[in-house]
């Protein structure tokens, strides 16, 4: 039942948090902000309106918005969101998963260059090359992961026998995954510094130029799969920094859980009040720091700490 | 329980990876730093619950004082006169150095495994970093331009060299004596550094090691 | 047994019969096809039997008394015939609209024949068992396939390609023919089962020389470089077959060679999937640095052949650890991906056939929006695609996700062990990345977007003689990832009976089992997307009009991002290991005039050959030019000066 609960917490609350992002961004402006419920208001106009395809385009066009948002969802069904038991859950599924999250990049980039769009080309070209990068430090977190649970799968890292965390064992260790996860959200999910979210214009490098010619339900439905996926890489985020043990029992640990996630969400907002955007040849660079950092810790785990 | 020694080290070898990865060259200096106080610390809490005689800790308070303030402080000044701030163009670029810091790091591991010593426990990891630290000081001496990022690399060798001794021996006051002879020298060498690289600054407009190339006839 | 031969006399026969028919072209095409579909039908049900079970079957005939020519059929054998019987008559069948020409009548018929020699071949290959009748067949193949790569021999580019393939072929050969006369050496027998009782280092060495040999036939990175000539030289059909099949026969050399050795070191297995590893990883990247659209396809190859190797590292490291889980993973996802990649390979290959055929060109560059103009085998080329970056649902993503599986297991054991898995994962995620960069190039600049050039606005869809195979092979390779248990427990009864230690087979069921069942809820959860966009869409204008220009209103199609700019940044990454060459011209004046930029990606391991092998060997050997001088009573004088010496020693 729990686990259900926290599915739809998660489907439904998503659209929420990227307004905190907002907020907390404006705080730094000096701005009263949009309001906090901003993004639904944006999902329910896009569903209300119709679609302009380009004369360019084939049915990979029409197909890319739904295997990216089919790739977004699948994956919050497997994770144990605030410590409930996900709904499916087995062994090895997170290779599956990170592999799914491959297909939904892969059509969202044909689908961009069946557009013809110079602009779009670029921002593809930037997306498959550091997601590359991206993926290497994923891959690296999960041997990590296997040295020191021996499991490969979400439920069993976060709600198995030696939760992973940092205040679990190896804790020193989970700074560099912690650290090196939220530079992954960062490049994944297109934030500052890798990406700006905020101009909907050909500036924007990479996911937003990607997307230009997207339009109506369409573009509502690749929003909708980029805030799942932000809410996922969070959700990973916050597993790591606090073990939710069914000791707390259900209800304390879905409040600290979002509590964190809030958390989380607002410290994006921080980097991107803070920071400016990197130059492009400086972001292959980013990505790679976060791979050196956890590879580093991998290395660790098989030379020297047991 | 929390493991002082594999923190200190942990830093240690970050500061190395960090000091691979950074362009900016006050930066370079503030890695060196903390790796100098760190690497100090790391005999200290080894033999931590033994009771040390205050000769030793007043030999160890100089080592931190000369690693961890007077070398990079000089340093700094270096930086500052020779108004270089950051390295443009080293020979061997910022991916390649962090890809070559985890081969060196890996290949250290796989060194220390090798060598089958039977070291008390936690000496290893002490190896590990030890070899890690000297070789990426090569690597650094190898792959940058500056004279500056030479003379850093070359700290970063002794810092090494150092967690060596203090990795193989039984820490004993007479190793640290020796030691102590080559940080003396360092700090004279670091200071000879600074005045020649100075007067190479306003000889050359520039600080660039492979201009010194035109010195030979 | 009886049976595989029979299957292959067929094959034979169907090799003959356009010899003799070739006046009549259409006649003679589509009873090729007919009598060669048969006999690989035959040879598909002869090998049944040995892949449900571990029944193995002999043939032997001696000859010269001392000679015997020995055929075993067991259930590896079976398991790298699957391909050969399943895709060559697809390849067959594609080849009746493809060789187009009457008036190429007999070249048609003699590229028949040794396609289907071919076939006969690289099936005794895989049966072979002894030192003998492996040598004979192997060369043979070698032979073979070099007729066929010569099919278009009045290019000039063919006829170099031809013989760098052969150059290869035969040095391979040599260093097969050495390790297997260091072993006779050794042993003093001629069958395989021998091999065991070598000594353990002289069993490295034999190793390493067969590595090199059937290396340099399956493309491992150094010993690639006839790939990327051949396969762009020779027709697509063969190709597919060369790319899909043949190199495969390499892999089934270092596994067999492998097992005989009966080896317990851990080091084979680092070693196999070292070479795994970088020939996955820079065979990626030379295929995004290609323009050339087969050239590309052929460095993927070398691509899938490091994923191959990593499978099998990983598997021959569990085997030296006694890691069954391990072991049988690693080799299992091995055995797979050489089925799959004769799959999805071949239908590219076949893909890109049709492009080439509809549009003359073989320029990446040159293409665009095929999608709509030729959508069966637009459709049919993305499945390729899809399954070749090894993307869930479909079959590459199974095989992958097996030895990540196999790879993982290894990170439990002692250090040096869980170094390699750990680099084999690593490698694997990397290639992984880059595969799908470089195939959305491929569909992005092929197939998406607009013409680039009149032919490729020109171009129509192809028949469906030709469409059909591939329709086949990506029905194909959905099914086996929808469904991936049969085939893993077909890939893992294969193993079982070649006395590879195989994990539980309650294991295997339920990874399996979760592994379907993932790919399948993938699917549904795709399929009620697309109900979820339907809805959406429900009485909503929708309108089309021109692709957004960000404010550019003079757009025209060569505005399009190019393949070579697609690639530029991964390209530009992985500079230290590749020849990027650039030439620009610079802008001059205040009015500046023509402009041109040119990037080229020369392959480091050609140029290295190149400069410091051929180069100095050529001029040496030239310093021997005055023995040629064209007197033929000196080259008399020669014979009979060698027969004396040679006379004197024996």
């Amino acid at each position: 039942m729990e686990s259900f609960i926290s599915l739809a917490i998660a489907l439904l609350a998503a659209p929420l948090f990227p307004g905190i992002i907002l907020k907390v961004k404006a705080f730094f402006a000096g701005k009263q902000g949009p309001p906090l419920l901003i993004k639904y208001y944006t999902l329910f106009k896009l569903l209300k309106k119709g679609s302009v395809y380009s004369n360019s385009t084939s049915f990979v066009f029409t197909l890319g918005p739904v295997i990216s948002f089919a790739s977004a969802v699948i994956v919050l069904f497997f994770f144990p969101f605030a410590g409930n038991a996900p709904i499916f859950s087995f062994h090895s599924d997170v290779i599956i998963l990170f592999y799914i999250m491959g297909l939904g990049r892969f059509f969202t980039v044909i689908a961009a260059l069946d557009t013809a769009s110079p602009f779009e080309g670029m921002g593809a070209a930037r997306e498959v090359f550091f997601s590359t990068i991206a993926e290497l430090a994923i891959f690296t977190v999960l041997i990590l992961f296997y040295r020191l649970t021996g499991s490969l799968s979400f439920s069993e890292y976060f709600i198995g026998e030696t939760p992973i965390s940092l205040v679990g064992v190896s804790g020193a260790l989970i700074v560099f995954v912690v650290v090196s996860m939220f530079m992954v959200l960062l490049t994944e999910n297109s934030r500052v510094p890798v990406d700006d979210p905020a101009t909907h214009l050909e500036l924007t490098m990479i996911h937003e130029v990607m997307i230009l010619d997207h339009s109506g339900p369409d573009l509502a439905m690749i929003e909708l799969g980029a805030f799942y996926k932000l809410y996922f890489y969070a959700a990973f985020v916050t597993h790591l920094i606090f073990p939710f043990v069914p000791a707390n029992g259900p209800v304390m640990n879905t409040v600290i859980f979002l509590a964190i996630m809030a958390a989380v969400y607002a410290t994006i907002g921080i980097v991107e009040s803070i920071m400016a955007r990197f130059k492009m040849n400086l972001v292959p660079k980013f990505i790679f720091t976060s791979f050196a950092l956890v590879f580093f810790a991998a290395i660790l785990t098989i030379g020297v700490i047991q | 329980m929390i493991n002082y020694t594999e923190i200190t080290i942990v830093f240690i070898l970050l500061s190395v990876l960090l000091s691979l990865s950074s362009s900016r060259l006050m930066t370079l200096v503030k890695l060196m730093a903390l790796q100098g106080g760190a690497v100090s610390l790391v005999p200290l809490l080894l033999e931590g619950t033994q009771h040390l005689p205050m000769g030793e800790l007043l030999f160890f308070q100089v080592m931190i004082l000369i690693k961890c303030i007077i070398i990079p402080g000089l340093l700094v000044l270096a930086v500052k006169r020779v108004r270089i701030k950051r390295e443009i163009e080293p020979f061997i670029g910022y991916h390649a150095s962090i890809v070559a810091g985890l081969v060196i790091l890996l290949v250290s591991v796989f060194v220390t495994g090798y060598l089958k010593l039977s070291l008390p426990e936690g000496h290893n990891f002490v190896l590990v970093s030890a070899i890690t630290t000297m070789a990426a000081g090569f690597f650094l001496m190898m792959a940058r331009r500056k004279a500056i990022t030479q003379v850093i690399g070359y700290l970063m060798l002794e810092n090494g060299i150092y967690l060596i001794g203090t990795a193989l021996t039984n820490p004993s006051h007479t190793l640290y004596v020796v030691e102590f002879g080559v940080l003396l020298d360092l700090l004279v060498g670091v200071m000879i550094m600074g005045i020649i690289l100075h007067n190479i600054n306003s000889a050359f407009d520039d600080a660039d090691t492979t201009l010194l190339g035109r010195l030979k006839d | 047994m009886d049976i595989f031969l029979l299957s292959l006399l067929i094959i034979t026969i169907g090799g003959i019969f356009p010899l003799l028919s070739y006046r009549q072209f259409s006649l003679m095409k589509s009873g090729y096809i007919a009598i060669t579909v048969a006999g690989c039908v035959i040879g598909l049900s002869a090998i049944t039997a040995p892949l449900a079970s571990s029944q193995i079957e002999h043939f032997s005939q001696s000859w010269l008394h001392f000679l015997s020519f020995n055929l075993t059929l067991d259930s590896l054998s079976a398991f790298f015939l699957v391909p050969i019987f399943a895709v060559c008559p697809l390849a067959a069948l594609y080849s009746f609209k493809y060789f187009h020409k009457p008036e190429e009548s007999l070249r048609t018929a003699t590229n028949y024949l040794f396609f289907n020699l071919l076939i006969v071949t690289m099936a005794l290959v895989a049966t072979a068992d002894n030192i003998f009748s492996f040598a004979i067949v192997w060369e043979l193949m070698s032979l073979t396939s070099f007729f066929l790569v010569m099919y278009e021999y009045q290019k000039q580019e063919t006829r170099k390609a031809g013989y760098i393939y052969f150059v290869f072929a035969q040095t391979g050969a040599l260093c097969i023919f050495a390790a297997f006369a260091l072993a006779y050496s050794q042993t003093g027998s001629l069958d395989f089962a021998a091999f065991a009782s070598m000594p353990a280092n002289m069993k490295y060495i034999v190793f390493l020389l067969a590595l090199a040999g059937f290396g340099s036939k399956a493309g491992i990175f150094p010993l690639h470089i006839w790939l990327p000539h051949a396969h762009p030289a020779a027709p697509s059909n063969i190709s597919a077959i060369m790319s899909g099949v043949m190199i495969k026969m390499g892999i089934y050399g270092i596994i067999r060679m492998f097992f005989v050795l009966g080896v317990d070191s851990v080091i084979f297995g680092q070693t196999v999937l070292t070479f795994g590893m970088i020939s996955g990883i820079l065979g990626i990247v030379y295929a995004l640095g290609k323009q050339d659209l087969k050239k590309l396809l052929a460095y993927s190859s070398v691509e899938n052949i490091g994923v191959i190797l990593i499978g099998a590292g990983v598997g021959m490291m569990g085997i030296a650890h006694g890691n069954k889980v391990m072991a049988g993973f690693g080799f299992a996802g091995c055995l797979l991906h050489v089925l799959n990649h004769s799959i999805f390979k071949s239908l590219l290959f076949l893909g890109a056939g049709v492009v080439l055929h509809e549009t003359g060109t073989k320029q990446i560059d040159q293409f665009g929006g095929l999608m709509k103009r030729m959508p069966t085998t637009g459709k049919t080329f993305l499945t390729g695609a899809l399954s070749i970056s090894g993307l869930p649902p479909f079959n590459g993503f199974i095989s992958e996700f097996l030895i990540y599986y196999g790879a993982f297991q290894g990170l439990t054991l002692n250090a040096t062990s869980a170094i390699f898995s750990s680099l084999a994962i690593l490698s694997l995620a990397l290639i992984g990345g880059l595969a799908v960069s470089c195939f959305t190039k491929v569909i992005g600049i092929v197939f998406l977007g607009e013409p680039r050039s009149e032919k490729a606005t020109a171009a129509k869809e192809a028949g469906f003689a030709m469409t059909l195979p591939m329709i086949i092979m990506a029905a194909t390779c959905l099914a086996i990832g929808l469904f991936p248990a049969p085939v893993v427990k077909m890939v893992m009864t294969a193993l079982q009976s070649s006395s590879i230690p195989v994990p539980e087979t309650s294991l295997v069921t339920e990874i399996t089992g979760y592994l379907g069942f993932a790919t399948r809820l993938f699917f549904i959860f795709i399929i009620v997307s697309l109900l979820l966009r339907k809805i959406f869409y429900r009485k909503k204008v929708v309108d089309s009009s021109t692709t957004w220009g960000c404010g550019f209103t003079k757009g025209t199609v060569r505005i399009q991002y190019t393949g070579t700019s697609y690639s530029g940044n991964v390209v530009e990454f992985f500079k230290p290991f590749l020849m990027l060459h650039t030439t620009y011209s610079g802008i001059k004046r205040i009015f500046p005039g023509k402009t041109t930029y040119e990037t080229k990606v020369d392959d480091i391991a050609e140029t290295t050959l190149l400069e410091y092998i051929i180069s100095p060997f050529l001029y040496l050997l030239s310093k021997f030019r005055w023995i040629q001088h064209g007197h033929i009573q000196l080259y008399i004088a020669y014979i009979i000066i060698t027969i004396i010496v040679l006379l004197m020693f024996i």
